[in-house]
């Protein structure tokens, strides 16, 4: 018999590679080249304003000044620190929330399409509008003041978007506001898919409920926590738009993100060699993140 | 203790009602199949044992304790789920515990208890292995197992053999069965498989419907079923059922079956049954019962012939008046062309063909 | 006219081989059973016989052309899917109809070509209605007309029943049954349930990893199993196998094979076999006995009584005993 390759038995790994060539070509070409720039970028000390075009920035070649630059950079550490507070406090309170709300959405109740449709709702809402939103909110005569001198029954006129710790706690509000219904549906998700006879099986052998979550539907959920999880921190990392209307970083850089900080020297110092060289640092933090969480997911 | 009683049992979804109007008493350590087409009613039965669904109407007793009220996690019942239930996530001792830890048990007692269930099934060499990958037989005895631990007085069973491939079930119905040989509790099994229900329990009780049609042993109901529903739906094939009209012919009571023929006379307390009858009829008998004789009173042409090892089973005829008639291989059958043939004459069952129940000579 | 032969094929995935040196023929008009546990390769025959897959080694032909290397599309050979794959928002007559018009077929020719299947099949009646209205044996007669009605060499019935109710089932088979009868064409059908094997096959063929253990009627099979496997594969009760020394046995036998309806037994103090189980199942009664070292299951008809405990004479007829060599191959004679 022949074992001279047939069109057939080309079918394997040949003709996929063949049919996927052009897509796969695109797919590296769009994600590749703006890295490859940047780096290239990162490693000189060019600036739009320098009057040349970026491809001729070897010119102005410093080779890791840059990167020996962020590296004392206080206003770059301080905008981390607060990045990763942003983080720390709005994700764990995202996840609690959501996931006490989808507990409640798992069982039918009276209204609850209707109660649904608005919890989603801040989650569809654009960024900057809500960032507007909650910059109306928090005006020294804006409704959170309002509502507080209802329950004190006397005049209160905080100043939030112009106190340092204040506004901080603000933009965070507005964070878990916007953020929690994502949380809410990737969590309801995980529950829904918790199979029911496990539950019913766990039940007939005598468990609690809390016994139940903790020992079935935890366990059974844990996928889908670990991505909404790292889903959140990315995006919690990389907070800006509501932020920006809400306190524009200040007051002075007191609320200054990495985002909102990038976004300035982009735009106002026009430094893009460094911008350059902070953006690729970042990544590569958020990259070993994802791949600690991944890691964490397959055990 | 652990007897069941079902009192006036209701159960409404609604404008639906799934069960109308249950009794049964089920006894301490009986084997009690719950047997039906789907719909009919049996897993609706028993969730509300279970606890899972709450009765519209009627009680429930566990010996004498009403439980109707009682939530399932407080039932004491151990149930085994169509698909097993099985928690995937663990291991296979952490299965079989599972019940005895969440009750907050000694951790000794809990391992003391673990390992004597393992043994019983022989789970004992897989006990460290991830729950998930596990062969269906070996699930089975996992899910048996992690009720039968928590020493439940009465053991649900739901379809427990319906994902099983048709070769393996006939060996995991011998293991079932002396697993309750075993733990000598009080069974009961829902099933749609008549064979099931007749080589596993020591009764069976036949619904359709909502209703409970019948309830007696495996050869009580497949003698004399109460009515034209368990008379189909027991026995493989069902009984043959033909409609006709009893008439007064050569010296007795017969039963004019159109096309077919006149039967012969029917046996002398049937025929005293029948008198008082209505004259529209239902003729049934047991295609294990028929006899072919070139001189007998029926005939119908053969359609087809299953072989099926040991026994082949003829067709004849087609639509409302068809029979089919079970030989053992070895017999001489007719290939084709039309078949006389007559039911044993203490095979004859009668119903009413309007109502469906059965008339009875006693 | 179909004639499906296969010569020696063989297909590997990696390290298992799904088909191993399969040969055997299907006849023209034959209802063709592949029977055998899961992953014995019936899949893979399947697919072999549809082109989509290529054997590693032989060939295959189909009246007595070589279509080894042919493409599914030339081969001209249907399948009914297991469940079915009806169009639900198609009426039945659009159904059958949809593999002429996907193909151009004039429309005079579709209608000459519906009406005649409709006719073998007995669906006319039905032809207006969708799926969704039509009972379960229906909806499979449409099926079937479907992948009759483009004119195929053969149709292919991957486990088509195995979804339905047991007692759905008994009636689907024999439905089956008559239906290949009328429509004619060649029907390779797979299944996995010994008794529906054994009621529609003309012919079957056990396959054990891979390997064709025995081709023949399910009568051939069931009466002269060629190894001790094939036998315990059909029949229920499972043939009882016991080590030489219960009944009279040839030189070289390894195993005594004797079917549970072969056994006879009688009430007898001194028997030699004691009753351990008694299955009453109405039409037949199953008893499990105890002789020897060895479990024997007796199949009888009617409703004997027997009580567990009970000691019995029990012996078979010499003929009816089956004698397996160590291997498992039948012994000759």
């Amino acid at each position: 018999m022949t074992s001279a390759p047939t069109p057939e038995k080309d079918d394997g790994a040949g003709l996929g590679l063949r049919l996927t060539l052009p897509a796969q070509v695109l797919v590296l070409f769009i994600s590749l080249f703006p890295l490859l720039m940047q780096l290239y970028i990162s490693l000189t000390d060019w600036s739009p304003l320098s009057g040349m075009a970026w491809p001729r920035a070897w010119e102005f070649w410093n080779t890791f000044a840059n990167y020996l630059d962020l590296v004392s950079d206080d206003r770059l550490w301080s905008a981390l620190g607060r990045t990763a507070l942003v983080m720390a406090v709005c994700v764990p309170l995202e996840f609690g929330l959501g996931l006490a709300l989808a507990t409640l959405f798992v069982d039918d109740f009276p209204g609850k399409r209707v109660a649904y449709s608005i919890l989603i709702m801040p989650m569809m809402v654009v960024p900057a509008v809500a960032g507007y939103m909650f910059f109306m909110l928090f005006q020294s005569g804006g409704p959170v003041n309002d509502i507080l001198s209802w329950f004190t029954a006397e005049p209160v006129s905080i100043a939030w978007l112009s106190d340092p710790t204040l506004a901080l706690i603000a933009v965070m509000a507005a964070d878990i506001w916007q953020w929690t219904p994502l949380m809410f549906l990737i969590l309801l998700a995980g529950l829904v898919g918790v199979p029911d006879d496990q539950i019913k099986a766990a039940t007939l052998l005598g468990a609690s409920p809390v016994q139940r979550f903790l020992t079935i539907v935890i366990p059974r959920m844990k996928t889908i926590i670990v991505i909404a999880l790292a889903i959140r921190c990315i995006e919690a990392f990389k907070i800006f738009d509501t932020l920006y209307i809400m306190t524009g970083g200040g007051p002075g850089v007191a609320t200054e993100t990495i985002s909102v900080y990038i976004y300035k020297i982009t735009t106002q110092d026009l430094i893009w060699g460094y911008v350059a060289a902070i953006a690729l640092a970042i990544l590569l933090v958020l990259s070993l993140l994802a791949v600690w969480a991944m890691r964490r997911m397959a055990k | 203790m652990s007897a069941i009683h079902l009192q006036g049992l209701v159960k409404r979804f609604g404008q639906f009602t799934a069960l109308k109007t249950m009794d049964l008493a089920i006894a301490d350590g009986e084997f009690m199949a719950l047997l039906g087409p789907s719909g009919c009613g049996k897993s609706t039965t028993m969730n509300m044992i279970a606890g899972m669904e709450r009765p519209s109407e009627g009680r429930i007793l566990f010996g004498n304790q009403d439980v109707t009220g009682l939530p399932m996690g407080r039932r004491g019942v151990g149930f085994v789920f169509q698909n097993y239930a099985i928690f995937t996530h663990m291991t296979v001792r952490q299965n079989l515990s599972y019940g005895l830890r969440m009750m907050g048990r000694p951790a000794s007692e809990v391992a003391s208890r673990t390992g004597t269930m393992a043994e019983m099934l022989g789970l004992t060499a897989l006990l460290d292995r991830p729950a998930a990958g596990l062969s269906v037989n070996i699930l089975q005895r996992l899910a048996i197992g992690r009720s039968a631990v928590m020493e439940p007085a009465i053991f649900l069973l739901d379809e427990p053999l319906s994902n099983v491939d048709a070769a393996f079930r006939a060996v995991m119905r011998t293991e079932l069965k002396s697993l309750q040989r075993q733990f000598r509790q009080t069974m009961v099994y829902v099933t749609h498989d008549q064979l099931e229900a007749m080589t596993m329990a020591d009764r069976i009780a036949v619904m359709d419907h909502g209703v409970l049609q019948q309830v007696g042993t495996p050869l009580e109901v497949y003698n004399d079923p109460v009515n034209t529903f368990v008379a189909r739906f027991i026995g493989a094939p069902g009984m043959n059922l033909l409609p006709g009209r009893l008439l007064q012919h050569a010296g007795g009571l017969c039963v004019d079956l159109g096309p077919l023929g006149i039967s012969a006379p029917l046996p002398g307390p049937l025929a005293a049954a029948a008198a008082s009858a209505p004259a529209e009829v239902i003729y049934g008998f047991r295609p294990e019962e028929v006899q072919l004789d070139p001189a007998a009173p029926l005939g119908l042409p053969l359609t087809v012939t299953e072989r099926i090892g040991a026994r082949s089973i003829l067709h004849l005829g087609e639509g409302e008046t068809s029979v089919r008639a079970v030989f053992q291989s070895g017999e001489p059958l007719p290939e084709a062309g039309l078949v006389r043939f007559q039911p044993a004459a203490a095979a004859v069952r009668l119903f009413d063909a309007a109502t469906g129940r059965a008339i009875r000579g006693v | 006219m179909a004639e499906i032969t296969f010569d020696n094929v063989s297909k590997r995935f990696g390290a298992t081989v799904a088909v191993n040196a399969a040969s055997f023929t299907v006849r023209d008009n034959e209802f063709f059973c592949f029977f055998g546990p899961p992953l014995s390769g019936k899949t893979t025959l399947l697919r072999l016989i549809l082109g989509l897959e290529v054997p590693d080694e032989g060939r295959i032909l189909i009246d007595g052309k070589d279509v080894t290397r042919t493409g599914p599309a030339a081969r001209n050979i249907a399948m009914v899917f297991q469940n079915l794959a009806l169009f639900p928002h198609m009426t039945a007559r659009d159904n059958v109809r949809f593999p002429l018009v996907e193909r151009g077929v004039p429309a005079a020719q579709i209608t000459a070509r519906l009406e005649e299947v409709a006719a073998k099949l007995h669906i006319g009646h039905i032809l207006h209605k969708h799926p969704g209205q039509l009972s379960g044996g229906e909806r499979q007669r449409v099926a079937i007309a479907r992948a009759l009605v483009r004119d195929p060499a053969a149709y292919l019935m991957d486990d088509p029943i195995s979804a339905l109710d047991a007692r759905l089932r008994e009636e689907a088979r024999v439905e089956l049954k008559r239906m290949q009868r009328e429509a004619g064409r060649t029907l390779i059908y797979v299944t996995h349930d010994q008794e529906e094997a054994m009621s529609v096959a003309d012919r079957m063929a056990i396959l054990e990893q891979g390997v064709i253990r025995q081709i023949g009627t399910p009568a051939e099979l069931y009466d002269r199993p060629a190894t001790s496997y094939v036998a315990q594969l059909l029949g229920a009760p499972v043939m009882n196998l016991i080590p030489p020394g219960l009944f009279a046995t040839r030189p070289g036998a390894a195993l005594v094979g004797v079917r549970p309806e072969d056994l006879r037994v009688t009430p007898d103090p001194a028997g030699r076999a004691e009753v351990t189980g008694v299955e009453p199942l109405g039409g037949y009664t199953v008893l499990t006995l105890r002789a020897g070292e060895s479990q024997l299951r007796v199949l009888l008809r009617g409703q004997p009584a027997f009580a567990p405990g009970q000691r019995l004479h029990l012996d078979a007829a010499e003929e009816r005993l089956h004698h397996f060599a160590a291997d498992g191959h039948r012994l000759a004679g």
